[in-house]
């Protein structure tokens, strides 16, 4: 497939993303609002040699998508928030197993069966590890169509560079936004990996493999830990992402990610044009959580304001980040008509804490 | 001590003492898989996806490469494999605990969906390796830890037939149940495991081997008592039979 | 160039198609086109807004929050939230032949159009979205003629001439009748 700019739902966007960049086999479950990308995908995939395997839960799902990892063949799913939690076993397996792959969360609101409508409430679950043991997924939230196709790429390269599962998180209401996105042309970023090394593809190709994540002895369980814990530090260290707006000078900064962060962007334009020093970070990678950019913040900061799409997550990494050196602010809801503020509300809230 | 691995090909490996306890039937078991797979040529190309518990050891004695899975899920792991990689030969191995406790829903899918797998269901009516609770196929005023005073039928339901629910699946091409009891079971246990194998190898669709065995450890008996239940007891109840064979 | 629609009908007026048809004039004509479903507007009987957001440059916030730059109302029902819908000196295209009584526009324009009675005399009142998407284009030129005019003949040119003939007969009606004014 050449380059072109489609007008597709986000959900879309995502499947014609990871198709075009080698996603070979896409298994999921039919939820709303991740369904779209299965659906395109059903479609798209046998286009490049690949096929959408619709499974019967999102255990089976997860299951079967771990078997596939065990090959070193790029697969991937796609869920909502219930199904995210079903797959959470399989997650901490893979994450043991050390075993690549890609995985895309289109947020709704919760807990329980919660409602369709968008929401980011499951920032805990993807950030946390969300399963037993001690391991954490990197998690990769975009904001936009064009950063959809943008950051598949760096997703792929951080499945394969750190063998490790990646989660795409996005809220519903972007998943189910329409846009312009440019489509790159076909490129399979996984054959830049060499996985002979480790795969497990049968001893006609290497001595006897075995993937166990099971201790046999009380030293298999510590060193296990103790591998995967190096890596973390590697990726803690290394895959920060971020994109900052105004920050320079700014007395207020708005950190918000996905939708919210997209509208950081109008929100700061407004109030710069008022002659009101207001700045923005939107985290790109949730995990590792942008330490750095927290770092560098300018002595004119007197307050940050966390925006979300829940009742208050990602505040507490930023709240970290910060370390009681600046007041935090949160401002979030979930749910309703409206599953989250509109720029109006966010600007009120700025004029608010500007006044305080 | 003579190393009899030559006796037996490359595929079994008996270099390691295994892990069972003295009597259990997944000895016999691995080994029929072992000399299966041997015979059949595809050792190296072949995967065993195992379960937890007991059955997960199997792959310890054969020289492939092996994915030790999660609980109950490996038919949904051998699905995910077999999709990408088709030319593998991909058996799941685990004990009636994995495979039709937590593991039904999986199993049952895995399946149905006819795709070219090979499940072999070790059933020894217990939980061996967490010490000896009830499983769905404990039988009908069983002791066990989990039930002291025997399996109440009425409430904690009836020994499950799993083989008898594949039987409608057109995508099952070879189906059966055999045992380990007496020499006699044994060579028929061989010939349907190879046979399950085969319909793999030659890409027919799914096939599901249910293997009863002994558990003398879960069960509390002696090696000489636990065989002669299995052979009254537990092959009365669950009866050794071909259910399908499309092999031919 | 930011231009926030908010199209709005009843059931069967076409208004999605209205939204759908200007989205891919936007790509068309190499812009960047956002488009959400309804948030935060009580779902009546059989209403529909579709809201766009057409710009040359990324796009920040992709919601129409009340602040739309060009607002539609087919249909009587749905025009209460449209007028109140539209941002200061923005425009709002009223179907006049539905609209029983259009409010007194403040701040903003208001351009009454007949456009089911055109519709009528154009060959049905299904094209009503058509003739109203004349009238946006040749007031608010946020897009060219042309370039819906190549978008209909793309999507409906090929497999169903006749009814590209009586789509394009609503547009161009719709579109002088507004250029007119």
């Amino acid at each position: 497939m050449a380059q072109q700019t489609m007008f597709l739902k986000n959900t879309e966007t995502f499947a014609e993303s990871l198709a075009r960049s080698g996603v070979k086999y896409h298994f999921a479950y039919p939820i709303t609002p991740a369904t779209d990308v299965m659906k395109r995908m059903a479609v798209i995939l046998p286009q490049y040699g690949g096929k959408m395997m619709q499974m019967e839960s999102e255990l089976a799902v997860s299951s079967a998508l771990a078997g596939a990892a065990c090959t070193g063949m790029l697969c991937a799913t796609s869920s909502s928030g219930p199904g995210m939690t079903l797959m959470q076993e399989a997650i901490s397996f893979m994450s043991g197993a050390e075993l690549p792959c890609l995985m895309i969360d289109s947020m709704r609101v919760g807990p329980g069966d919660g409602d369709i409508l968008g929401a980011q409430s499951d920032y805990y679950m993807a950030t946390r590890g969300g399963g037993h043991g001690d391991y954490h997924v990197p998690v990769l939230a975009p904001s936009d169509g064009q950063e959809i196709v943008d950051l598949v790429p760096v997703g792929i390269r951080l499945a394969y560079t750190y063998r490790t599962p990646v989660l795409f998180v996005i809220d519903g209401v972007t998943a189910q936004t329409t846009e312009t996105a440019v489509l790159p042309e076909y490129h399979d970023y996984s054959a830049e990996y060499d996985t002979s090394g480790w795969a497990y593809t049968g001893t006609q190709d290497h001595p006897k493999r075995a993937l166990i994540t099971g201790s046999y002895s009380h030293e298999d369980g510590y060193t296990m830990n103790e591998r995967l814990r190096a890596k973390y530090e590697i990726i803690k260290a290394e895959e920060q992402l971020w994109k900052e707006n105004s920050t320079e000078d700014a007395e207020l900064i708005v950190v918000a990610f996905g939708i919210h962060g997209r509208m950081c962007k109008d929100l700061v334009a407004n109030m710069r044009a008022q002659g009101k020093k207001v700045g923005s970070i939107r985290p790109v990678t949730l995990w590792p959580f942008p330490y750095k950019a927290f770092e560098r913040i300018p002595s004119s900061v007197k307050r940050i304001l966390v925006v979300e799409m829940n009742h208050g997550q990602m505040v507490d990494d930023v709240r970290l980040a910060v370390n009681g050196r600046v007041p935090v602010s949160f401002f979030g809801k979930t749910g309703g008509d409206m599953p989250m503020y509109t720029l109006a509300e966010m600007t009120a809230e700025v004029n608010r804490l500007l006044g305080e | 001590m003579q190393n009899l691995s030559i006796k037996y090909g490359k595929t079994l490996n008996l270099d390691k003492l295994t892990s069972y306890c003295p009597g259990c039937g997944h000895g016999v078991v691995t080994r029929l898989v072992a000399e299966a797979i041997e015979e059949l040529g595809i050792c190296g190309r072949t995967i065993g996806i195992v379960g937890i518990g007991c059955g997960g050891f199997s792959h310890h004695y054969m020289d492939i490469d092996a994915i030790e899975a999660t609980h109950g899920r490996s038919p949904s792991f051998a699905v995910g494999y077999k999709l990408c990689r088709p030319d593998n030969i991909v058996f799941t191995y685990a004990g009636d605990g994995d495979t039709c406790a937590i593991g039904l829903g999986d199993l049952l899918h895995a399946a149905n969906k006819g795709m070219p797998i090979t499940t072999i269901m070790v059933n020894n009516t217990v939980f061996g390796m967490t010490g000896g609770q009830m499983s769905p196929t404990t039988l009908e005023g069983q002791v066990t830890a989990t039930t002291v005073k025997g399996r109440d039928v009425s409430w904690q339901g009836y020994p499950l037939l799993v083989p008898e629910m594949m039987r409608e699946m057109p995508g099952v091409k070879y189906l059966a149940r055999e045992s380990v009891a007496s020499a006699k079971h044994i060579i028929k246990a061989k010939k349907s495991i190879k046979k399950a194998f085969e319909c793999q190898v030659r890409g027919l669709g799914y096939s599901f081997v249910e293997v009863i065995v002994p558990c003398p450890t879960g069960l509390k008996m002696s090696v000489r008592d636990a065989y002669k239940w299995c052979s009254e007891k537990m092959v009365d109840y669950f009866k050794p039979q071909v259910f399908k064979d499309e092999v031919e | 160039m930011l231009v926030k629609c908010m199209f709005s009908g009843s059931g069967g007026q076409g208004s999605a198609l209205m939204a759908k048809l200007v989205c891919q004039g936007a790509m068309k004509e190499n812009l960047k086109v956002v488009m959400t479903q309804t948030y935060g507007i009580e779902q009546r009987g059989g209403d529909s807004t579709a809201n766009i957001i057409i710009s040359d440059e990324p796009i920040g916030s992709p919601i129409v929050e009340n602040d739309a730059t060009v607002a539609v109302a087919l249909s009587n029902s749905i025009y209460s939230q449209c007028f109140h819908g539209v941002a200061p000196g923005g425009q709002l295209f009223t179907n006049s032949s539905l609209v029983e009584k259009p409010g007194t526009a403040e701040g903003f324009e208001q351009i009454l159009v007949p456009a089911s009675e055109m519709a009528v005399e154009a060959g049905s009142v299904r094209c009503v979205n058509m003739v109203m998407l004349g009238a946006v284009i040749a007031r608010t030129g946020m897009l060219k003629r042309d370039t819906i005019t190549s978008v209909l003949e793309d999507t409906m040119g090929k497999k169903k001439p006749e009814l590209l003939e009586l789509n394009l007969k609503a547009f161009n009606a719709g579109y002088e009748a507004a250029k007119g004014d």
